[in-house]
Order: C-alpha cells, then sequence, then structure tokens
C-alpha cells in the first residue's frame, strides 16, 4: 500500500469535511517515534458515508481521532465546510466541536458510570445552552425510554443500548459530520444489524454525513458509499463499496476480501493473497508498506512509494501493478 | 449496594459511629470530668460506677478515653482531610494533563516521599511545640504525597476512557470535566483511601503521644493514656488495656470501612455472579449407555446459584462427535456456547456451580473422573484454545519452556528432547524460525503468532478432540483465515475432532462439518453444516443468518433485526425462550417449551412452527433426549418442501394425515394430542428478507 497522494480529493468547495495528507506520530520509546498514520487524504459529500477499513494497526481509529484533534495531527489539514480545524486552539477549536461528533468503539467504558443515562445524553445541551428540549426526543429515536434513561446508570444497559446512548450523545448536538469508529465490532450480530439499522434511520432523519470505520468489510461495505482500505498507515484503495468488491485492484484488498470465508467472490484463496502478518509500524518497509505481504511485488515497489492514481470512474489505487481487469 | 457491603462494614460503621458521637457529645454525657482527681479510689479495677476503672490520681479511666478520642478522631479525620485538600487537586492536576504538569509534581512528590516521614513529625512537634494545631498539620502535610500519588493514579486511569474523550469531544470545557466525569470516579478510592488513611494517622498519633509529643497534659490522648498506665502496668493492667482495646478497635473499625468501599469501585456486577458460598447439589442425572462415538455428550446441565436465582448456563445439551469432523457451537453472547465448553473440560468456576448430565470420550466417563484423572485427561485427549491467547500463556516463561512443558510432564521427555520436539511443533504450526521462537517471550510475539504458539501446545500431546473457543475473535481477519486453516489442517493429520465455539456465523458455515445453535442455555438447532445452512428450521437460526451483513448485498441494505435482547438468564420467558423475540410465536410457543423435532436423522430443532415446513401446521415429532435410539428416518419429502417455501407463509391447513406424528410410533409424547387442531395457521409474518438465507 502504500500510498500518499491526494489525487482523489474532489473539489474543495464540494466537501463537508476533507483531510489532506494527515501525519500522526507517537513516541514509541527509546526517542523512536511510530507514524501511525501517514499522509492519508479523503473527503466526504454532505449526506455521504464513507468507510475505512483495515486490520489493527492501520491507523483508522488514529484518523478518526487526529479528524476530532484529539489530539491535533503533526500535519496535514482538516476542513470543516472550509474552516481549517488544525489551525484552531482552544477556545475556537472547542467552538466547532459540536458541529463534529463521535461514535467510540467499547460502549461501556465510552459512558461515564457514575452519572445517569439522561444526564450523559444532556451534557452537551447543557454546555452549548442549546438542545436541552431536544434531549427526549432523540432518546426516543435511537429506542430508549427518557423515564429510564432519567434514573439509570450505564451498567444497568446491555451493550446494545449503551451503544444507543452513545448515539444519542453523539447526534443531541445536530452535528453535521459523525465519525464512527467501530461502533458494531463489540456487540452480537443481533445488536449489530439494530444498531446499522438505527444509523441509516438516523442518517436519513437528520442528514448527517458519516465517517464508518470498522475491521469488517461487511459491514462497512453495508453502511457505506464508498470505501477507504487502509494498510500501516496508508491509503490503498478507494472506490465505491459495489466496485470494491466486485473489482478490487488492490492486492491488499483483494486478500482482505479473501480472507473472509464464504465470501463468494470468486477470489484466489487468501494464502495464494497475502502471507505473513503486518510488519512494525515504527520500521515500516520502504516503498510500498505492503510489498513485504504482496504477490506481485516487484524491485519498483522497494523503491518508490506508489500514490493514489485514477482508475477511472470513482475509482482510486495506490498501486504499482494494480489488477485491473477482475471480474 | 448494601449486600454487597457486608455486616462488618456496618458493624464497624456503627463502632466509628459510636465514639465519634461519643467524643462529640463527651460535655454531655454524664461524665466525670476526665481532670477531676480521686472521684473513685486510685488504680481500682473496673466497676460499675467507673467502667474502665479509675487510674493512680482517681480520674474515670472511662471519661478519659472519651476524651481522648476527641484528640485521636480529631487529628485522624482532620490530618486526613488536609492531606486530601492538599493532595488531591495536585494529583487531579498531575492525572488529567500530564506531560510536563504531571512531571514536576510528581517530581516533588517523590522527594517528598523520600523524607523519613516519623522523625520528620517528630522534629516538627519538637520544634514547634506538641499542640492539637501542629500534630493535625505535620500528619495532615505528611500524607499529601500519598493523596497526590493515589488521585493521579485513579485520574489517570479515568482520563483514559473514552467518556472523558467523548466529554471532549462535546466541547465540555476541562473544569466541568474535572468535577463531572472524573471527581465522581476517583471519589469512591479516595473514600476508601481515606478511612484506611485515618487508621494510620490515629496510629501515628498515639505513638506521638506515647512519647509524649502530642497534645500535653492534661488533656488526655489515648497514645498518652497508654503511656501514663504503663509505669504501673502490673497493679493496674486495666489502665493499659482500657484505652489500647478502644484503640485497636477503632483502628481496625476504620480498616475494615475503607477496605470494604473498595468493593464498591465495581459498579458493573449485574447480580449474575455465581455465589460462591452456595451448597453444590449435584443435578440428578439420568442413566445413559456411550455409543461408540468418540465424544459423546448426554443431556448436559450447568447451574449457577447467583444472587437473583439459579441460572441455567447450560440445560439439557447433547450431541456426539467422531474423528475428523468439526463441531462448532454459536450463539450470541450468553448462550451458554463458552460455559458448554467449559463444562466438558470440567474447566467450571468453584463453589455454586453444578454439572449434570454425561460426557463420554470414547466410552469413559468423563464426569465420574476425579479432578486428578482429569487432569490426565486434559492436555492429551482433550486439549482447548480460548479466545485471548495471552491469558493461555505465562507472560514472565519464554515461549520454548511453555511448550516443552507439557512433553515433559506428560511424555515424559527430556528437557533436551522436549525442547526439540517443541520446535518440531512450532514449525508445523507454521512458525517461521521455530528456534528463535522458542527463545522468546509472548509479548515478544504477534496476537497470530501467540495463538499459533497456543495451537502448537494444546497440539503438543496428540489430543483426541481440540476444543476451540472463538480462537480467532482477537485476531485480523486475513491472520485469522491464516489461524482456521491451520486448525483445519491439523484436524485432518492428526485425524481428531474439533469442537469450534464461534459467534461468527461465516467462519462456522467456511469450516464446521456439523453445527449447534444455542439460545438460553439449550440447543434450538443442530445439524449438518449444509443442511442447517440451507434448510433452517429454527426461526432464531434464520434470524441470525439474516442479520449478518453479506458482502454481495447491496449498499445500505436493510438487515434482518432481530427484535428485543437475549433473554435474562435469571428470567427466563416461559415456554420457548426465543418466543418474546420470535416474530412467528404463537400461543403455544408462550405456554410449551418445544423439544428437539428431526428433519432427519441428523438435522434437529427446536420449534413448534418450524420455518420452511409445511408441517408448521400440524405437529412435529419429538426426539427422545439424547437421542441415541434408533430414530426412524423421518419422511424427507415433507421437510424438503425447499428454499421456495422458507417465509412463504403457509397457503392453508395440510391434510392432517400427512404430518409426521403417523411416522415415528416411538417418540415420546411431548406435544399434547389437542394441539393438533386450532392452530393450524401461520401468522403472516413472513421475515423481512423472504427466502434467501443460503448465501453463506
Amino acid at each position: 500500500m502504500a500510498g500518499s497522494g491526494s489525487a482523489h480529493l474532489r473539489p474543495p468547495g464540494q466537501a463537508v469535511l476533507r483531510a489532506e495528507d494527515l501525519v500522526v506520530e507517537f513516541p514509541a520509546g527509546r526517542g523512536r517515534s511510530v507514524r501511525a498514520v501517514s499522509g492519508v487524504s479523503f473527503d466526504l459529500l454532505p449526506g455521504e458515508t464513507l468507510g475505512i477499513v483495515g486490520e489493527s494497526g492501520c491507523g483508522k481509529s488514529t484518523t478518526a481521532r487526529a479528524l476530532m484533534q484529539l489530539p491535533p495531527p503533526l500535519s496535514g489539514s482538516v476542513r470543516l465546510d472550509g474552516v481549517e480545524l488544525t489551525r484552531l486552539k482552544g477556545e475556537a477549536l472547542r467552538r466547532t466541536r459540536r458541529r463534529l461528533q463521535m461514535i467510540f468503539q467499547d460502549p461501556i467504558s465510552s459512558l461515564n458510570p457514575r452519572r445517569r443515562v439522561r444526564d450523559i445524553v444532556a451534557e452537551g445541551p447543557r454546555v452549548w445552552g442549546v438542545g436541552g428540549d431536544r434531549v427526549d426526543e432523540i432518546l426516543e429515536a435511537v429506542g430508549l425510554d427518557p423515564d429510564t434513561a432519567a434514573t439509570r446508570r450505564p451498567h444497568e444497559f446491555s451493550g446494545g443500548q449503551c451503544q444507543r446512548i452513545s448515539i444519542a450523545r453523539a447526534l443531541v448536538l445536530e452535528p453535521e459530520v459523525v465519525i464512527c469508529d467501530e461502533p458494531v465490532s463489540a456487540l452480537d450480530v443481533s445488536v449489530q444489524a439494530q444498531i446499522l439499522g438505527l444509523l441509516e434511520d438516523l442518517k436519513e432523519r437528520y442528514r448527517l454525513t458519516l465517517v464508518f470505520i470498522a475491521h469488517d468489510l461487511a459491514v462497512v461495505k453495508n453502511v457505506s458509499d464508498r470505501i477507504l482500505v487502509m494498510y500501516l498507515g496508508k491509503t490503498c484503495e478507494l472506490a465505491p463499496g459495489s466496485e470494491l468488491v466486485e473489482r478490487p485492484a488492490h492486492p491488499y484488498t483483494r486478500a482482505l476480501l479473501a480472507s473472509i470465508p464464504r465470501s463468494g467472490l470468486g477470489l484466489p484463496p487468501a494464502d495464494q493473497l497475502i502471507s505473513g502478518e503486518p510488519p512494525s509500524p515504527v520500521t515500516p518497509p520502504s516503498g510500498c508498506r505492503f510489498r513485504t505481504r504482496c504477490p506481485k511485488a516487484a524491485p519498483r515497489c522497494a523503491q518508490e512509494e506508489p500514490e493514489m492514481r485514477s482508475l477511472g470512474g470513482d475509482r482510486w489505487v495506490a498501486c504499482h501493478y494494480p489488477e485491473v481487469e477482475t471480474a | 449496594m448494601r449486600r454487597r457491603l457486608g455486616k462488618g462494614f456496618w458493624i464497624a460503621s456503627g463502632w466509628i459511629g459510636l465514639v465519634l458521637a461519643a467524643a462529640v457529645l463527651a460535655d454531655l454525657l454524664p461524665l466525670p470530668g476526665y481532670d477531676e482527681t480521686l472521684v473513685g479510689p486510685p488504680q481500682a479495677g473496673p466497676s460499675l460506677a467507673h467502667p474502665f476503672g479509675t487510674d493512680g490520681l482517681g480520674r474515670d479511666v472511662f471519661s478519659r478515653v472519651v476524651y481522648g478520642a476527641r484528640v485521636s478522631l480529631g487529628v485522624g479525620i482532620g490530618a486526613v482531610l488536609l492531606g486530601l485538600l492538599i493532595g488531591a487537586p495536585l494529583g487531579l492536576l498531575a492525572g488529567y494533563r500530564g506531560k510536563a504538569t504531571d512531571a514536576v509534581i510528581m517530581a516533588v512528590n517523590d522527594i517528598a516521599l523520600a523524607f523519613p516521614a516519623l522523625v520528620f513529625a517528630l522534629a516538627v512537634v519538637a520544634f514547634a511545640g506538641a499542640n492539637l494545631r501542629n500534630v493535625l498539620i505535620v500528619l495532615g502535610v505528611l500524607g499529601v504525597p500519598a493523596w497526590t500519588r493515589l488521585v493521579r493514579g485513579t485520574t489517570m486511569a479515568f482520563a483514559g476512557r473514552e467518556f472523558v474523550l467523548a466529554a471532549r469531544a462535546l466541547g465540555v470545557r476541562d473544569r466541568r470535566i474535572l468535577w463531572r466525569e472524573i471527581v465522581p470516579n476517583v471519589s469512591v478510592p479516595a473514600a476508601s483511601y481515606a478511612f484506611l488513611g485515618m487508621a494510620v494517622v490515629i496510629v501515628a498519633e498515639g505513638s506521638l503521644a506515647f512519647l509524649g509529643l502530642s497534645v500535653q497534659a492534661p488533656t488526655p490522648t489515648w497514645g498518652g493514656l497508654i503511656n501514663e498506665g504503663r509505669t504501673i502496668m502490673e497493679n493496674a493492667p486495666h489502665l493499659v488495656l482500657a484505652p489500647a482495646l478502644v484503640m485497636f478497635l477503632t483502628v481496625l473499625s476504620f480498616n475494615v470501612v475503607g477496605d470494604r468501599l473498595r468493593a464498591l469501585t465495581d459498579v458493573r456486577q449485574s447480580g449474575l455472579e455465581h455465589v460462591r458460598r452456595a451448597a453444590a447439589q449435584p443435578l440428578p442425572t439420568a442413566p445413559h449407555t456411550p455409543g461408540g462415538q468418540l465424544l459423546q455428550v448426554a443431556d448436559l446441565r450447568t447451574h449457577f446459584v447467583t444472587e437473583r436465582g439459579v441460572v441455567k448456563a447450560v440445560d439439557g445439551v447433547s450431541f456426539t462427535l467422531e474423528r475428523g469432523r468439526t463441531l462448532a457451537v454459536v450463539g450470541e453472547s450468553g448462550s451458554g456456547k463458552s460455559m458448554l465448553i467449559r463444562s466438558i473440560l470440567d474447566l467450571l468456576p468453584g463453589a455454586g456451580v453444578v454439572r449434570g448430565g454425561k460426557v463420554y470420550l470414547d466410552g469413559d466417563d468423563l464426569t465420574g473422573f476425579s479432578p486428578k484423572e482429569m487432569r490426565q485427561v486434559l492436555g492429551t485427549r482433550l486439549a482447548a484454545v480460548f479466545q485471548d491467547p495471552m491469558t493461555a500463556l505465562n507472560p514472565v516463561r519464554t515461549i520454548g519452556t511453555q511448550v516443552a512443558e507439557p512433553l515433559r510432564v506428560h511424555l515424559g521427555l527430556s528437557g533436551k528432547r522436549a525442547r526439540a520436539h517443541a520446535a518440531v511443533l512450532l514449525a508445523s504450526v507454521g512458525i517461521p524460525e521455530p528456534e528463535r521462537v522458542l527463545r522468546r517471550y509472548p509479548h515478544q510475539l504477534s496476537g497470530g503468532m501467540r495463538q499459533r504458539v497456543t495451537i502448537a501446545m494444546a497440539l503438543s500431546c496428540g489430543p483426541d478432540v481440540l476444543f476451540a473457543d472463538e480462537p480467532t475473535t482477537a485476531l485480523d481477519v486475513t491472520v485469522q483465515d491464516q489461524v482456521l486453516r491451520l486448525i483445519h489442517r491439523q484436524r485432518q493429520e492428526r485425524n481428531m475432532a474439533t469442537v469450534l465455539v464461534s459467534h461468527d456465523l461465516a467462519v462456522v458455515a467456511e469450516w464446521a462439518d456439523e453445527v449447534i445453535v444455542m439460545y438460553a442455555g439449550k440447543v434450538v438447532e443442530r445439524g449438518p453444516a449444509a443442511d442447517l445452512f440451507e434448510r433452517t428450521r429454527m426461526p432464531y437460526t434464520e434470524a441470525l443468518l439474516q442479520s449478518v451483513p453479506r458482502l454481495t448485498d447491496p449498499a445500505h441494505h436493510r438487515l434482518r433485526v432481530i427484535t428485543g435482547r437475549p433473554p435474562d438468564l435469571a428470567a427466563l420467558p416461559s415456554g420457548c425462550a426465543f418466543h418474546p423475540r420470535c416474530p412467528y410465536a404463537r400461543e403455544r410457543c408462550v405456554t410449551e417449551a418445544p423439544p428437539l423435532f428431526q428433519e432427519t436423522r441428523e438435522h434437529l430443532y427446536a420449534c413448534w412452527y418450524p420455518r420452511g415446513t409445511e408441517a408448521a401446521v400440524g405437529d412435529p415429532v419429538p426426539v427422545a433426549l439424547g437421542e441415541s435410539g434408533p430414530a426412524d428416518p423421518v419422511p424427507v419429502a415433507l421437510g424438503e418442501s425447499g428454499p421456495a417455501a422458507l417465509g412463504e407463509p403457509a397457503a392453508g391447513p395440510v391434510p392432517a394425515g400427512t404430518d409426521r406424528n403417523g411416522s415415528e410410533p416411538g417418540g415420546p409424547e411431548h406435544n399434547g394430542a389437542g394441539s393438533a387442531g386450532p392452530d393450524l395457521k401461520r401468522p403472516e409474518l413472513a421475515g423481512p428478507e423472504g427466502a434467501d438465507n443460503r448465501g453463506r
């Protein structure tokens, strides 16, 4: 994978959220640092759902937090409705917060165990002095009884219900963009279906733009308009969901798809497409970061990092040797 | 909450309350003055007039102990509050801000902690004068570093939690985050520590007073009383014993309260934790004769006694498994699938858990084995791999030691040969450079490699059955595929049987030969994988299959939603446990639990109105428990109505003679004879996705 580049971004005026060349680093001890996200770019049109998929350590959650400026990225740009968030500090940044919200993976850890559920949801309106009258409406919209929520604390609810509380908290301020970081990975399949359905309903009802991050490609495909595949802090491929699944161009995308049992996609077995495990992000491979596991790797892949380029239509890939004629 | 604190907490609180009240109200109590000399005979033992006797000057010791409590408790509570007042804000600041603020505060703190506390206290009190205020200040300030450290640690733990991140994302200001999100969470451990701290301070004050460095005579203090009594201890032991006993009880009480408060830190108890004290009454087990299969589980039951009642985690599960086959157990969390594995392996969490039924391995009844015999079986004939490989590996021992251990213990290999064999094992599970990996520690390996190591360990003694409980749930999808392939290949090569527990139906469809679907501790459908996925009968199985997103679905495809949530195991619904969530449920489902019916000899389901069969209008025939009997092949034609019929409401009554009632005379009569007639019509509640549940 490799790549960076921002050829796939659409004209700045169209996008509601636009991230360009994001870089996030963490200290890795002994004076070294890990580039968890390294030159990632994407954008979202109003009402669009962008899925971000990748394995652990690919930087997808770090990207989500960089969008939220929690913490801000080391470099790069995040524009929300044309406003550059990375340059804002303190109070100015705080004022933009209600327009960009987030739903977290762990439904338990993301709710304060010592506060009542209604207070958790009403925290945003209380801080901003707006929308206090929407708290009950939003609780009902996510399928919770406001009276129960007024007296109970999170541990009295199931995981799925806690995720509904999280969603209510994120939506009560009427944000423009909601970032969902693995919102269903901790849930059982039956509850997962409920939450995915709920997100779709709420998206229509409140005209939301979503960034949906998950490691499960089938889940991402279900909710997304376009899907961005990430590997080791870089972007691999960006395409509308059905095209990505039917005609995966990047070898890593193909391997991901083939790893899903009974995917029915007619791909070769996964072990012919990928081997081993991801290398350490502290010492990533030169050139294309996927080359160490790629069956098509050539000398060029070690020297030259591929950039995102068009495959026609809305398909973009960062690979020197993409698979273009796959059925 | 009350019950969680326990009786000791309330007795200790009562004692503290009593001492505190006596100290506060001492002036109002009908007591002789503490410094009133010769209210009674000097050095007299306890009597009705003087419950603790009198001292050398004839003063009432009881009165002196009560007044002494003022100093002890005053210093104890005051010093702790002082320490808290200074230390807690520092700790909150250091823990929440982190970075430079944290570094500076903690550096100063570490230096402060390096001071020898009691010597410092002695020096200050000796220099500044021994009075209540100075003692209180010195002991309070001495407590600051510990407070800072405690509050900082707790704050850090919570500041990293996602709810704090969520508050920041909402635009909540730092001060409000600290006050609303963090302080309430820090306050419980802080309260616990405060009580423990009070106990320490009371002892410290007592020591100072004993040395004469606390509040000066004539004001009595507990330590001072003990010191006074010391000289005439042989003649009047009560002079030392009375204050010592009161002090001991008070310090003990503060410790007990502080200790018990810690139990409140965990707010997540559900009331379903099993009660350890409960007497284990073995569940009745019906006599059973083993068949010739490799693994046979007959009517296995595991019940927990909890505060909220008996939880039937596993409730009458039966199956058989042959060599070379993979059985998958699927279900949502709480369905009992992991507990089933633990019950089979006899790895249940001890008292309060009871097991019934039989487990046969090659005809041996494992339920009759002693713990020692069972340990022999585990690892050699039965082996297990769990979800989190890190918990299965000892973090401080090398991979080599751990893989070689079962080889030495069970196979009796020498150290050197065991190590050589371990390397071969690691190579066989696809670990590159096994010799090098043997010298490594678990944390130096990736999750996928660790899981390969635990698989190698499980396989080391050539087990007959490998149990894999969510072996790939913690792994990435590309690694998951590799690990499942590995388990599959090992099963082939070693001709063993595999039991795979998973919540992932796609994984199950790919790798299992037979499938058990569990709901609320019971098997609700079971059969060969292909049959079960293509001719799903139980509505729960159908709903599960349809609720999983598939790659072949179009974007924004609405998934089947199972309404409601898994049942409360301590209060199961009547009849069929799934009926409150089942769109096809009818009256009978509410009143009567369905037994397992036969679709084919292998394919069983627990439903009165199975999907995709016209038999839904009549009454299918239940199968005997354990079903080892010579079950007649059921007329397959009826069940084979094919996928077209799935989800399609039945047109109308079917001639009664064609249902399966007549064809299996041996079946026990679980179903009342009268129920065939009235409820013939299927509800008009086809699943949203209709017929197609086959794609996987």
